[in-house]
């Protein structure tokens, strides 16, 4: 009995207070908004109430299991998944007019949610060791190295970046996983040849890296700018080439390759933009939205209008007008909760992020073992990057690249990845991963 | 000497931002970015994590790739900042007129048709925009006379946004702004229906009707004010924009409305289309010989010339090589005028002598007086008129002769001749013209009236005295005299201005009262051809009737 007590995960289960308040509160007033009466039951908000007993139900197994890993990430997550879950539902309406494929979206992504959660149940469940990671590397990388050229010749077009395969019932974005198993392939090659990447040898006066080991990376490298040109995808190339160098600078320190890799790739876009018509397009975007601000501008300026109409305390939940920004589910999202939310929500929102990085780092730190510090830098990252890509287009520091906000925009492959991710995080941290 | 770089590079990268974040407006986008940019750097080198030799690579390159991160997060609640909190009022009224409307955040849109909006009212309570509200709630705007409605702007809140007292007046006519904060407060609370705010003008809807009807089918303009006050009684534009055809409005009729309204729009604003254009304040024409009327002035009261001043007009005059032909005399063998007898047969000659006696510094001077260079305080968006295009022009000898009498590069709006004559009336100075007279509830209480007040002083008493009395001069004896109304003090100055290839622009500026005047005109047919025979009858015929109304 008192060592069931001394296994129990306090810290967690007092943080899940937090998004679970949330989570009600917040369906309970878009309800409210939407009817704009008082009059509800307990059955109008079962959606957050079915979370917040997931949300008990994981961590007391989690407690039960014995697990003893990080207990602050998954209530981090909690809250920034609750989050989407309310934009979803507050969008609803919204989509709904959109009609089409839009129409059945928010209750799409609660069915992800639970497959999501439940996909996290299984893999804290049933994976306790990361060992079979790192053995099939290669396998991993020609498995993903597949997925996309498959994707290049059968994918479909979607938003102008053919990064989509369609499986009949569900199209899912291999780019996703692809992400996923890249950090996988790189842990486990930068752990296996660390010592060797990090040396240089002597060429007559010359000091030159040791090829041989980066042409794996040189290929990776290649793939990225495939990207760029065959699936006219900016933002997962930017994404993939960001892992990349922030992997491959945390295993051997030298921030040489970090510099050669970012003009190379500077080099290889500019050649991008000025072969293609749509990343030329973004940049007009990112400049001047104004230049055209009927077709091309008119989602930016939307944005920057929903934007700004929240002010500091936002206009509140379900007030605000997301029907005028064309792609609001994904790309756009964060217009949303910087209108209803104001600015102390899209900061808040930007330090759920950034305290999710922060503990991602430090559960990198923590680990004792190289592959399994490698892993969860690279995964990390994956979240780190992906999220400043996007909300850096949105508020337009960058140009726009269409990569999801993690937890939050609407998306099946994204969201069950980014719990994959947030599973194996999770697994690292815990101390006696390797017994299992 | 480590801490104090950091140090140093963090106060810099604060003070970039601020200085990004407030001088920087969201067109300086360019600039913004190198702030950033600048910023990342120096919190780069302020926050650069440095380790003891030896320490792990690992934890050494991973510190550093977070602080990297951190810096990004950093620079991009800042973007926050400035986009919800600092520039947000910017952003959202920021708009841009194109061709397919005016781009708006629909925001703003859906907030003007929320409330049931204030009618606006000519002078006797006739409405010009009309608001009927149904029984269920809805209204609509209507449009009573073509004449006057162009007046109060289009309200087009689905397609192009809205234009003129509609623009300007908007926030009263939605009820938000000139009532009791605390009522509207409440009403807001209780969801009660309301009404935004009526407007009721100076617009005398009588002398519109006929301006409109005189003018006909020309192109041109017409303003009838009452100097004593500024109130602004007749505003004439000819084309003009029927704004019932540009309304748009939430409700089920919206989208044949919009398509309507796009239909309009296309129309109104081809190539070679002016409608769009409120001619009497933002129309920019060369004057002609109305201008006399400032050179003249400011020859008096500077003391460089009195009206019984003697000038030569032999026919011609060659200013630094350039002949300037005299068309205007009325007996060719007569050639010595006074200032007054040449104002009122329009000698070109004699002002040009009097410019350059004047000198360009002077006679700008004057015109600034009388309120050129300057956007005229009113109701409606105004044009600034201008008396050279160039700086420099006015350097040249010729160029300055040219002014004085009227050509050159001068351009003026018909509202600033008008507030030329009115300052000559109203003893020198000039009253702030207005159109909006009093803001009142739909149930009649009146919540604001307009007190007339003085906008600047543009010349003395005594020189106003002695240009009444010249102009009046120039009725009785020059090409003006058609202007007499029996019973009636009347002044007045036709134009004749050259307009590019066509016909020129006939010009009337005058003014009339029982013993005292009071109501001044300013007409402009464009390319009208001679202003004592196109424009004078209907500014003639305006003051009449504004006298004759006025009673005795």
């Amino acid at each position: 009995m008192l060592a069931a007590l001394r296994r129990f995960r306090f810290t967690e289960f007092q943080l899940l207070v937090v998004p679970s308040l949330m989570a009600i509160v917040g369906l309970l007033t878009v309800f409210l908004n939407r009817t704009g009466s008082a009059q509800w039951t307990w059955s109008d908000i079962w959606i957050s109430l079915a979370y917040v007993v997931l949300l008990f139900g994981i961590t007391g197994w989690l407690s039960l299991s014995g697990f003893k890993g990080d207990q602050v990430l998954f209530p981090i997550v909690a809250m920034l998944v609750g989050l989407g879950l309310l934009i979803m539902q507050r969008l609803q309406p919204v989509l709904e007019a959109k009609g089409g494929a839009w129409a059945t979206l928010a209750q799409r992504q609660l069915i992800y949610l639970a497959l999501g959660l439940g996909l996290f149940w299984g893999m804290m469940t049933f994976v306790r060791s990361l060992d079979w990671l790192r053995r099939y590397k290669y396998t991993w990388a020609f498995a993903g190295l597949a997925l996309m050229a498959v994707t290049i010749v059968l994918g479909r077009e979607e938003y102008g970046a053919r990064s989509w395969l369609d499986l009949g019932i569900v199209t899912v974005q291999p780019d996703e996983i692809v992400k996923l198993i890249l950090v996988v392939f790189m842990a486990g090659y930068l752990d296996e040849h660390r010592a060797a990447i990090g040396s240089t040898y002597r060429l007559g006066p010359l000091s030159l890296p040791p090829i041989p080991y980066l042409l794996p990376m040189g290929l990776m490298w290649l793939m990225a700018v495939a990207t760029v040109v065959l699936q006219n995808n900016l933002g997962s190339a930017l994404l993939f080439f960001g892992i990349f160098l922030v992997m491959l600078y945390v295993a051997t320190g030298r921030q040489v390759y970090v510099v050669v890799g970012l003009a190379s790739f500077a080099v290889a876009v500019y050649i991008a933009y000025q072969l293609f018509g749509r990343i030329g397009d973004r940049v007009q975007n990112w400049i001047d939205p104004w230049a055209d601000p009927w077709v091309l501008g008119n989602q930016q300026i939307q944005s920057d209008y929903a934007m700004a109409a929240g002010r500091m305390f936002g206009v509140g939940l379900g007030n605000g007008f997301p029907q005028f920004i064309p792609v609001v589910e994904t790309d756009y999202v964060f217009a949303v909760i910087g209108e209803e939310l104001g600015f102390l929500g899209t900061m808040g929102v930007l330090c759920l992020y950034l305290l999710l990085v922060g503990r991602g780092f430090l559960i990198a730190l923590r680990a004792e073992d190289g592959f399994a510090r490698l892993l969860a830098a690279g995964l990390t990252t994956i979240l780190a990057l992906q999220t400043l890509i996007i909300l850096g287009g949105v508020v337009r520091l960058i140009p726009l690249t269409g990569v999801t906000l993690p937890f939050i925009s609407a998306g099946g492959s994204s969201l069950l990845t980014n719990f994959i991710i947030v599973a194996l995080l999770l697994r690292t941290s815990d101390p006696e991963w390797r017994r299992g | 000497m480590r801490l104090f770089v950091r140090a140093a590079a963090f106060v810099a990268a604060v003070l970039v931002v601020g200085y990004g974040m407030l001088a920087l407006g969201q067109e300086d986008q360019r600039a913004w970015l190198v702030v950033v940019a600048a910023a990342f750097v120096l919190l780069i080198v302020a926050l650069w994590p440095t380790f003891p030799a030896g320490g792990g690579v690992f934890e050494r390159s991973l510190t550093r790739t977070a602080v990297v991160l951190f810096v990004v997060f950093i620079l991009i609640s800042v973007q926050l900042l400035r986009i919800q909190v600092v520039q947000s009022e910017a952003i959202s009224s920021r708009q841009a007129a194109t061709e397919r409307g005016t781009m708006m955040d629909p925001r703003e849109m859906i907030r003007a048709t929320q409330v049931a909006r204030g009618r606006i009212l000519a002078a006797g309570g006739e409405p010009i925009a009309d608001t009927v509200v149904e029984a269920d709630g809805t209204w609509r705007r209507e449009y009573a006379d073509p004449a006057a409605a162009y007046v109060a702007g289009y309200f087009s809140p689905l397609a192009y946004g809205m234009s003129g007292l509609e623009q300007t007046y908007n926030a009263y006519l939605r009820g938000e702004e000139g009532g009791n904060p605390f009522s509207e407060w409440l009403d807001g609370i209780l969801q009660r229906g309301r009404r935004g705010y009526d407007l009721t003008l100076s617009l005398n809807l009588d002398l519109q009707r006929r301006a409109d009807e005189l003018l006909g089918d020309q192109t041109g303009a017409v303003v009838v004010m009452d100097a004593k006050t500024g109130a602004v009684l007749a505003l004439v534009s000819k084309p003009h924009i029927d704004p019932a055809r540009l309304y748009t409005n939430v409700g089920p009729d919206s989208e044949a409305q919009v398509a309507a309204a796009r239909a309009y729009w296309e129309e109104v604003t081809q190539p070679g289309s002016s409608a769009l254009v409120l001619r009497p304040t933002q129309g920019l024409y060369a004057p002609g010989s109305v201008f006399k009327t400032v050179t003249a002035a400011a020859a008096i009261e500077t003391g460089v010339a009195a009206p019984d001043t003697v000038y030569r007009d032999e026919g011609a005059l060659t200013v630094d090589g350039r002949v300037i032909p005299e068309e205007n005399r009325p007996d060719p063998n007569r050639v010595s005028y006074t200032l007054t007898e040449a104002y009122g047969w329009s000698l070109n000659v004699v002002y040009a002598q009097i410019g350059l006696q004047l000198g360009a510094q002077r006679l700008d001077q004057y015109a600034k007086r009388f309120g050129f260079d300057q956007e005229i305080p009113f109701d409606l968006p105004t044009a600034a008129s201008q008396l050279a295009r160039d700086d420099a022009f006015l350097s040249s000898r010729a160029a300055l002769a040219d002014t004085a009498f009227g050509q050159g590069q001068l351009f003026v709006t018909p509202l600033q001749m008008a507030l030329v004559a009115a300052a000559v009336v109203n003893d020198g100075e000039i009253m702030r013209p207005y159109l909006v007279e009093r803001v009142s509830t739909f149930e009649g209480k009146t919540l604001q009236t307009r007190s007339p007040e003085v906008w600047k002083r543009a010349i003395s008493s005594e020189t106003a005295a002695t240009m009444r009395d010249i102009m009046i001069q120039s009725v009785h004896e020059g090409y003006a005299q058609g202007a007499a109304i029996p019973g009636y003090v009347v002044g007045g100055k036709t134009g004749t201005a050259e307009a590019g290839d066509g016909p020129p622009h006939a010009w009337f500026l005058g003014f009339a009262g029982k013993d005292d005047p009071r109501y001044v005109v300013a007409v402009i047919v464009e390319h009208g051809g001679e202003g004592g025979r196109t424009a004078l009858p209907i500014g003639r015929e305006l003051l009449r009737q504004a006298v004759e109304q006025a009673g005795p």
